[in-house]
């Protein structure tokens, strides 16, 4: 059954007045089933940052239509824009995106907080993920007192909380060292082991192969896609690797 | 090239960060425009030849140096907030390559283009308004009209000197934190939250203990003069007393908050606690700030508006009619009932030189001495009262007066009696309350029979300014016999005989001046062959213009100041909100990532608006409430005792600044979420 359907999304930017458009995305077409790890690849400028701005309900597409199980992105009001993430999708950014005002508690707490929840309840679902994700020690601290990896662990867990629909995570590997993104990623593979739907934008391949399936998107438009089957990971990054030599160093065909 | 390049790097500057630089030079113009104004009219030959003029003139430079120092405080706060969002663009250019010297001339640019900006129109502003603001004033003070328009040339180098020399200390205080901070600290925002400070509780304690201290004075202190000395100790024991208790009462408030799960954890608070918390020591230091402020201009708008609308009051006080004539005499005879009634005669022929209303005149003998109260007792030796000490001796100093039963029951038309030995006893101002028996050091005692109302026609004690206690004795003779031969180190007589009476003459305002003069030449022919040896002859119509000279050039002074000091309550605000919303910008769009809703944001804001305006206000009237007592005393100095009509003037200013107050909230509230939500809208 598949959680989300994009069909042919098209986003064109225009300058303020009039004069040049440009096509950030042409012409964009993928599902993405329930309990699947996905990952977008494509290279700077290439329309991946548009794309998830698009899915997170951030900025509304020229045209096509994105449904989230069964929901169509379009009928969501721009003032319920807010309210439909918070309850439908979780959040894992490059820049982790914490609140330097909150504690990592806090911080995680922060979209139950916001859709009404008791203490009891925020504080039960806390409980096991801060555990699965090795934070229950350092949840009092403010995030300029920990880590770039334990920020990304909280953003993780506060992506989690909500028990979202589809985690869409944006290069949530950019900004750490590679010690810390392993730990990520495993957390990663552990969530979706768990259930979780996730969809994450990168253009690191060891990222990508973490994945079950990786979709490439070159000048708005989805080019490729290859899905991991049985391969080990070292097997997926290698393929992985030969179609981004392929796709992006000029070859036109596959 | 190299030429025009700072000054271009500067300009830049300035117009990309608008927002920052508009309302600071709009405050530096209107600082200039108001200390230009305040200088002309004080030195103005126009408002000098008015009557009062010289009083108003004085008042007018005091005030303008107040603005002077005020300015210079002033400026250099919201300086603070424009540095800090400068510090960025700084570093920026040192890790370019530019040197911290190149940098300082930036700002030497800068301050230079701010400063003869902020000059030029400010003076351009107060050339043209002074004469308006001088007619007011004229008007104020009920003296004539002149349309004549001049330039103060003092004024205007005046203002260039002291404005020059505030902009040159904000330049090298800028200067001083570049060069004394290096590149990475340039760059680096502060995204580190603030600590609560060590021993919090103590900090509040004392700042609780030094309120208390203000307070008490304020409330306490009975005597009006030395109200007027204490005065100050209390403002400054508030001033630091509210700093104290605002930072650390805005730490444990948040502490307190967060540590209340169900409160901290609900969508409205969560995010403005969380907020406060991160900022409290600022947060406490700038409400403390704006506290102080509004206390400012809550005291003086309503002391000065109190006196100003009282003035008729005190006019009253210290000229009961319209025509008052005081005599002094050697004593003897004038005791004696015979001789009063002879002198009265006299007075009741000048009073039909004027069409003859006598039914309003007033006419009582009283002889005067001064002495220390203390437990029933009053000290009269002048040794004494040389030697205690100052303050104390002030507390209870008082002016006593012994007035004759009969022309006390002829004035208020009262049928009183008395025993030999007992008296009536009438306060005026404050003194201590006697109850029983008063006794006299030098001799005398009196069994008190009953306090009375004032009667309130003693014009020269109204005007002496220390308070009077009257005792209305049935035989004058009999009760001053002990103190009569009392004599100071001069050999003179410490007591004196006069005799006090007034009428009105109901004529109207042109033909009042030469029947005033008849009168006069009257009375001082009143002196040959009596025991009066001065006649003290006053008008109420000189007066008026003295007083409304001094108690409108009083109010009007306290209208600009106040003007003055909500401009910079109203632009605290404004910098506090601005600089907050550029920090708290990224972290509303975090949340709307995160799912927070517009609605949310805004009640959020709200919220958070509203501690940061309310909290300032409300402790500002408890500060006004606990002032007002002795308001009301420095107030009696001026013999103005009218407690309906001061409480409703205060009442009418508090509401009035609560007012102007309420739409500057509406203002920062809105450019706070313009600021805050520009991020969503891309």
């Amino acid at each position: 059954m598949s959680i989300l359907e994009v069909t042919n999304l098209k986003k064109v930017y225009a300058a303020r007045f009039g004069g040049s458009r440009v096509e950030a995305l042409k012409n964009v077409s993928f599902t993405v089933e329930k309990g699947e790890y996905a990952v977008i690849m494509g290279e700077s400028g290439s329309g991946k940052t548009t794309l998830l701005n698009l899915l997170a309900a951030l900025d509304r597409p020229t045209s096509g239509e994105i449904v989230l199980d069964g929901m169509q992105l379009s009928r969501v009001k721009d003032s319920q824009a807010a309210s439909f993430r918070r309850d439908n999708l979780g959040f894992v950014f490059q820049e982790f995106n914490l609140l330097d005002t909150f504690t990592l508690e806090d911080n995680i707490y922060l979209p139950l907080v916001l859709a009404g929840r008791s203490l009891q309840e925020m504080s039960e679902r806390l409980m096991p993920i801060a555990l699965r994700l090795g934070i229950k020690g350092i949840l009092k601290k403010y995030p300029y007192e920990v880590s770039g990896g334990q920020k990304q662990r909280a953003a993780v867990a506060r992506a989690l909380i909500t028990n979202p629909k589809i985690i869409l995570a944006d290069e949530p590997t950019g900004a750490l060292d590679s010690r810390s993104s392993d730990e990520l990623l495993a957390l990663f593979e552990d969530a979706n082991a768990q259930g979780h739907t996730l969809l994450m934008v990168t253009h690191s391949v060891k990222a990508a192969s973490s994945a079950g399936r990786v979709l490439f998107i070159k000048d708005g438009e989805v080019f490729h896609q290859l899905y991991r089957g049985n391969d080990s990971r070292e097997r997926f990054y290698a393929r992985i690797s030969d179609a981004m030599t392929m796709l992006f160093t000029g070859g036109e065909s596959i | 090239m190299r030429g025009v390049f700072y000054p271009r790097l500067a300009l830049d500057g300035i117009r990309k960060n608008r927002q920052m630089y508009l309302p600071y030079v709009l405050t530096c113009i209107g600082m200039v425009t108001l200390y230009y104004i305040l200088m002309f009219l004080s030195g103005s030959e126009y408002i000098l030849a008015l009557a009062g003029g010289a009083s108003v003139g004085s008042v007018m430079s005091m005030g303008a140096w107040l603005c002077a120092v005020f300015c210079c405080i002033f400026l250099f706060y919201t300086n603070s907030f424009l540095i800090r969002r400068r510090k960025k663009e700084f570093g920026l250019y040192n890790i370019l390559g530019m040197g911290k010297r190149s940098i300082s001339r930036i700002l030497v640019w800068e301050t230079l283009i701010l400063f003869l900006l902020s000059l030029a129109l400010g003076l351009a502003a107060g050339i043209a308004l002074s004469k308006l603001f001088e007619l007011v004033l004229a008007r104020v003070m009920r003296g004539e009209v002149n349309f004549s328009v001049t330039v103060s040339k003092n004024a205007v180098i005046n203002s260039c000197t002291v404005f020059g020399a505030v902009f040159l200390l904000l330049l090298l205080n800028s200067v001083r934190q570049v060069r004394f901070s290096s590149a990475a600290a340039l760059l680096r925002g502060e995204n580190v939250g603030e600590k609560p400070p060590r021993g919090n509780w103590l900090i509040g304690l004392v700042g609780v203990l030094l309120l208390g201290v203000g307070y008490r004075y304020a409330v306490v202190t009975e005597n009006p003069l030395s109200a007027l000395l204490l005065f100050f100790v209390a403002a400054a024991a508030v001033i630091v007393g509210t700093y104290m208790v605002m930072i650390s009462g805005s730490v444990f408030f948040c502490r307190v908050l967060k540590r209340k799960k169900s409160f901290y954890y609900n969508p409205r608070r969560f995010v403005s606690i969380s907020q406060m918390v991160y900022r409290m020591k600022r947060n406490g230091a700038g409400l403390a700030s704006i506290c102080i402020l509004a206390t400012m201009v809550l005291v003086m708008l309503s002391a000065t508006s109190c006196l100003y609308f009282g003035g008729r009051d005190a006019l009253y006080a210290r000229y009961p009619r319209e025509v008052n004539i005081d005599l002094t005499t050697d004593g003897g005879d004038i005791m004696e009932s015979d001789s009063a009634l002879d002198l009265r005669g006299k007075i009741e022929q000048a009073a039909a030189l004027c069409g003859g209303r006598t039914d309003d005149m007033f006419f009582y003998r009283a002889a005067e001495i001064s002495g220390i109260i203390k437990n029933g007792v009053v000290e009269t030796d002048p040794k004494t009262l040389d030697n205690a000490a100052f303050i104390s001796a002030l507390e209870n100093l008082s002016l006593i007066n012994f007035m004759p039963l009969e022309d006390y029951n002829a004035i208020t038309g009262k049928n009183e009696t008395l025993q030999n030995g007992q008296a009536l006893i009438c306060k005026q101002g404050n003194t201590p309350d006697i109850d029983g028996r008063l006794s006299f050091n030098g001799g005398g005692s009196f069994e008190i029979k009953k306090r009375v109302e004032s009667f309130g026609v003693n014009g020269m004690t109204a005007m002496a300014g220390i308070p009077a206690t009257i005792l209305i004795v049935p035989n004058l003779r009999d009760a001053v016999s002990g103190l009569d031969a009392l004599a100071d180190y001069n050999g003179n007589r410490m007591m004196t005989f006069s005799v006090h009476c007034g009428f009105d003459t109901g004529l109207p305002d042109d033909a009042r001046r030469p029947v005033y003069n008849s009168v006069r030449d009257f009375c001082d022919g009143i002196k040959d062959g009596s025991s009066v040896t001065r006649v003290y002859f006053s008008v109420r119509e000189d007066g008026q213009r003295e007083f409304y000279g001094i108690l409108g050039g009083f109010y009007y002074v306290g209208i600009l100041l106040s003007l003055l000091f909500i401009a910079a309550a109203v632009l605290i605000i404004y910098y506090k909100q601005i600089s907050e919303g550029y920090e708290d910008r990224a972290r509303f769009e975090i949340m709307q990532k995160v799912g927070m809703t517009k609605k949310e944001i805004r009640r959020s804001i709200n919220s958070q608006i509203l501690t940061v305006f309310f909290l300032p206000l409300l402790l500002a009237c408890v500060h006004l409430g606990f002032c007002f007592p002795m308001l009301r005393r420095l107030l009696m100095l001026f013999n103005i005792n009218n407690l309906p009509l001061s409480a409703a003037v205060t009442v009418i200013c508090l509401a009035a600044f609560a007012l102007f107050y309420a739409a500057a909230y509406k203002l920062t509230s809105n450019a706070y979420y313009k600021i805050v939500s520009g991020a969503e809208s891309r």
